[in-house]
């Protein structure tokens, strides 16, 4: 026969888990429980609640446990959320990403810097866009510092924030926003290019502007803007055809080139007359003081000349 | 000529002190590296920046802005402003460009050391104009000397000696800018 010796316990050793709910006390559970999980008080949460009623103690008992359940889903899910972050930032915050558009030798630099300004007939085959982003990056930062060059030169005062900030500003919001335009138009009208290869043809096209930027104000001719308007149609001209033809070459359809390579024109024209005459004004301050030194303004003679009365010379 | 030699050893001594002088390692490292960057066509030995130290940088940073102040000039916001963007924008450049990766210690240390020639400019400065021809010569040999010297101590640091030009260039940018606050 099984030994049964284990039925004949009563209910509520300390270190047996059966229990004979015959022997059981209403409520002894809950102190039972109250007691082995006291708080770091050194009371029971459920205790001071309670009074002599079974039912009240349940009631604490259950708000403890939501309680102990709610805490351990919040950590469950500030972990989770910790780590999907650390994964997104591990994918798209890697810069690594970015590694093979900034291997570049220096020689290739030079001439992509070279041939930006030296624009190809279009023809059925592609011309070739190297997917790099050292040149580019090198050209925008050449920009800036020349930018702020012609700030300082000029005096050019920012009432909120500094002239760093504001020529960095310009200069990447141009790069980035003009190349995201770019390639929107392209994705339009079906033109066969890559984000990449947008932001590399923008970029060491900004090469022409450094050029003009640099000369304009090296050689700044006084009230005159026909130097900046003939290196603004040269130079400007030369690499805004020189991405003409690449665009060009890998677009179907006369209306679809037409629209992509306006849009890319009149962006690129027009910033560097911006560049010019919103951070230039040193060039035409000093035009007009140069003017009116050497010719002096005109100014208004009297000439009603009284002439004395015949009484004041009969008197002499 | 004779004042300006006196201020660097001065300078050096400073911040050798500052590295713990009593330490030989630091004060060789200090007194290394400031060579180095003293004489920008000698070649570099590769283990210079191994014990990177912020101390000769701080130092040469606060010179650059004492100097300055000299000129009554209070730029020490600017210095550190473009100090900071400078130093962000070459971690990112040589992080993608070497194939080791390199510490931001490395950048601020050899960044700072290499301000050495931008004092003497900037104490230059305060004797005669630099807007003329002469101080338009100045300033570009001295914009070139930190460019070669901290191209230098990068590629000999990273194991990049053939692409020394595409380190020089932004270390260029960065000190034309420092150049622009000296000028203007």
């Amino acid at each position: 026969m099984a030994d049964m010796s284990w039925h004949s316990d009563s209910g509520g050793g300390d270190d047996s888990a059966v229990l004979d709910m015959d022997q059981i006390e209403p409520g002894q559970i809950s102190r039972d429980y109250d007691r082995d999980h006291q708080d770091d008080f050194g009371s029971t949460y459920a205790s001071e609640k309670r009074g002599n009623s079974g039912t009240q103690g349940s009631k604490s008992f259950a708000e403890d446990m939501r309680q102990r359940v709610g805490e351990n889903v919040t950590q469950m899910m500030w972990q989770a959320g910790a780590q999907s972050a650390k994964r997104a930032w591990n994918v798209y915050g890697n810069i690594d990403l970015l590694r093979p558009y900034f291997d570049v030798e220096p020689k290739e630099v030079q001439s992509r810097l070279l041939y930006s300004l030296i624009p190809l007939r279009p023809t059925d085959t592609r011309q070739e866009v190297p997917k790099e982003l050292y040149g580019p990056s090198m050209v925008v930062l050449t920009l800036i510092a020349l930018l702020l060059y012609q700030m300082k030169t000029a005096d050019h005062r920012v009432e909120e924030g500094t002239l760093i900030g504001s020529a960095f500003a310009v200069c990447f919001m141009y790069w980035l926003g003009s190349s995201g335009l770019v390639w929107f138009v392209a994705y339009v009208c079906e033109v066969r290019i890559a984000i990449l290869q947008i932001l590399s043809m923008m970029g060491y096209a900004l090469f022409g502007h450094c050029i003009v930027l640099f000369m304009g104000t090296v050689f700044h001719t006084g009230h005159d803007h026909m130097f900046f308007y003939l290196l603004w149609a040269i130079i400007g001209g030369l690499s805004t055809l020189k991405m003409a033809g690449i665009i060009m070459s890998r677009t179907r359809g006369p209306k679809q080139r037409l629209f992509v390579t306006g849009t890319i024109a009149v962006l690129h024209m027009f910033f560097l007359l911006y560049l010019h005459f919103a951070y230039n004004t040193f060039v035409q301050e000093i035009s007009d003081a140069l003017h009116d030194n050497l010719v002096p303004a005109p100014v208004s003679v009297n000439l009603n000349i009284e002439v004395p009365s015949n009484d004041v010379q009969a008197a002499t | 000529m004779v004042i300006i030699v006196v201020l660097v050893v001065v300078l050096v001594v400073v911040a050798t002190a500052a590295a713990g002088g009593g330490e030989g390692v630091a004060a060789v490292t200090v007194l290394a590296v400031t060579m180095a960057v003293l004489n920008p066509l000698k070649s570099a030995d590769h283990t210079i920046m191994q014990d990177t130290d912020l101390a000769g940088p701080l130092v040469f940073c606060m010179a650059f802005g004492g100097s300055l102040l000299l000129s009554g000039k209070l730029h020490f916001g600017y210095i550190y402003g473009i100090g900071l963007v400078g130093c962000l924008a070459m971690y990112c450049l040589l992080n993608l460009m070497s194939l080791s990766g390199v510490s931001a210690g490395i950048i601020v240390s050899v960044l700072g050391y290499c301000l050495l020639p931008m004092v003497f400019l900037s104490f230059s400065a305060v004797l005669l104009s630099l807007k003329g021809i002469v101080g338009i010569v100045l300033v570009v040999v001295t914009v070139l000397w930190c460019s070669v010297s901290a191209s230098k101590l990068f590629v000999s640091a990273l194991a990049m000696d053939s692409q020394q030009l595409l380190v020089a260039y932004p270390c260029t940018l960065v000190y034309g800018v420092f150049a622009l606050l000296t000028v203007f």
